[in-house]
């Protein structure tokens, strides 16, 4: 029997998975980070036409109460994710730094005309940061 | 030691009351060096100082820290020929007479950077903040550190090298030691003047400080558990 819930955590589900596909067709998610997000949108999806997973999981598991396995799926999921982000933030942040940092020493070489030949090799990769 | 092309560098936010007399200490003690300034988003008269100066200079719109500021002048003098780098601060507070002492270790090759300490020999007592993050650094750099917060350095081509590209952001100095000892470069400390702020306030306001002071102490856990940096 299909519980009112089930139908709910169906929709909803379905409604992630669009959302997700629908913001990589827009380009406004790019490749490399939309591969988490469906694989969680399915995951929810097979939850929903299948709870007895979640059962099964949480026996598994050793958890007496079925709905924790959901709670702590998405805590390690929401984990990873934010981890994740903050080593996308970092690199974005070296990034941008190396830049800042190029456009001034061109700047500076616009300014004052091209640097010595005994000198020219540029510092292999970009700055790092903490 | 072949000769060597010697850069002075001084970070600059809203200094445009001290950098002329800086620069003017600089020229008359040591007219050889080059001077950059990099003025880290002053939002004073700095940048129009500079172009009366007729110093070198890099800079950008918005502040990004010492750290930051250091570091793009380090990459400046080494895309420009400069093997070694003396870095003053732009507040006065380092005596250029002092910079010979401090570019010595580095000529005869006992040192990969010297600091300018303004407690070692000077009989001058450090606060105790200071006194106790100069203990920590001694400890986990096992060396003796008296001075954990000078910004009067001299670098040689060794840490030109690495610190172009790996220059701690934000506020460097205590992670400066953390990073070189990890790396196996040697530091040597010589004694400097202290002088007094000529002019202007400092930007080290107690919030930034105490940013500053958690920073340090992260720092002093995970620098030594970074992997070793190959030059």
């Amino acid at each position: 029997m299909t519980s009112r819930v089930q139908v709910v955590a169906l929709i909803g589900s379905v409604a992630f998975l669009l959302l997700v596909l629908e913001l990589v067709r827009r380009r406004r998610l790019a490749e490399e980070y939309c591969a988490l997000w469906i694989v969680a949108a399915l995951a929810l999806l097979a939850a929903s036409i299948r709870p007895d997973i979640i059962d099964r999981t949480a026996t598994w598991l050793g958890i007496y109460y079925g709905p924790a396995v959901l709670l702590l799926g998405l805590v390690v999921v929401v984990s990873a994710v934010l981890l994740w982000m903050s080593v996308v933030l970092s690199e974005q942040q070296a990034q941008i730094d190396h830049l800042i940092e190029e456009t001034a020493i061109l700047g500076a070489e616009l300014r004052e005309g091209p640097r010595p030949s005994r000198s020219t090799a540029p510092l292999s990769g970009p700055t790092d940061s903490r | 030691m072949r000769s060597s092309r010697t850069l002075a560098l001084i970070p600059a936010h809203n200094e445009a009351a001290n950098l002329a007399a800086v620069v003017a200490g600089i020229r008359t003690h040591r007219p050889d060096l080059e001077i950059l300034v990099v003025n880290d988003g002053s939002t004073d008269r700095t940048a129009a100082e500079l172009e009366r100066l007729g110093t070198r200079w890099l800079g950008w719109p918005r502040r990004r820290g010492v750290g930051c500021a250091v570091r793009a002048g380090l990459r400046y003098g080494s895309r420009f020929g400069f093997d070694v780098i003396v870095r003053l601060d732009a507040d006065g507070q380092h005596d250029p007479r002092d910079i010979d002492a401090l570019l010595a270790p580095l000529r005869t090759g006992r040192a990969d950077a010297v600091m300018g300490s303004r407690y070692v020999e000077s009989g001058r007592k450090a606060r105790t903040v200071k006194r106790a993050l100069a203990a920590i650094l001694s400890f986990v750099s096992r060396r003796g550190v008296t001075d954990a917060t000078s910004g009067f350095w001299a670098l040689g081509p060794r840490a030109v090298a690495l610190l172009a590209t790996h220059h701690p952001r934000g506020y460097p100095e205590p992670e400066l030691h953390l990073l070189l000892s990890r790396n196996g470069l040697t530091v040597a400390e010589v004694p400097v003047r202290d002088l007094e702020r000529r002019g202007g306030r400092s930007s080290l306001t107690p919030s930034r400080l105490l940013r500053a002071a958690a920073r340090v102490l992260l720092a002093i856990i995970i620098v030594p558990l970074r992997q070793r940096i190959s030059p």
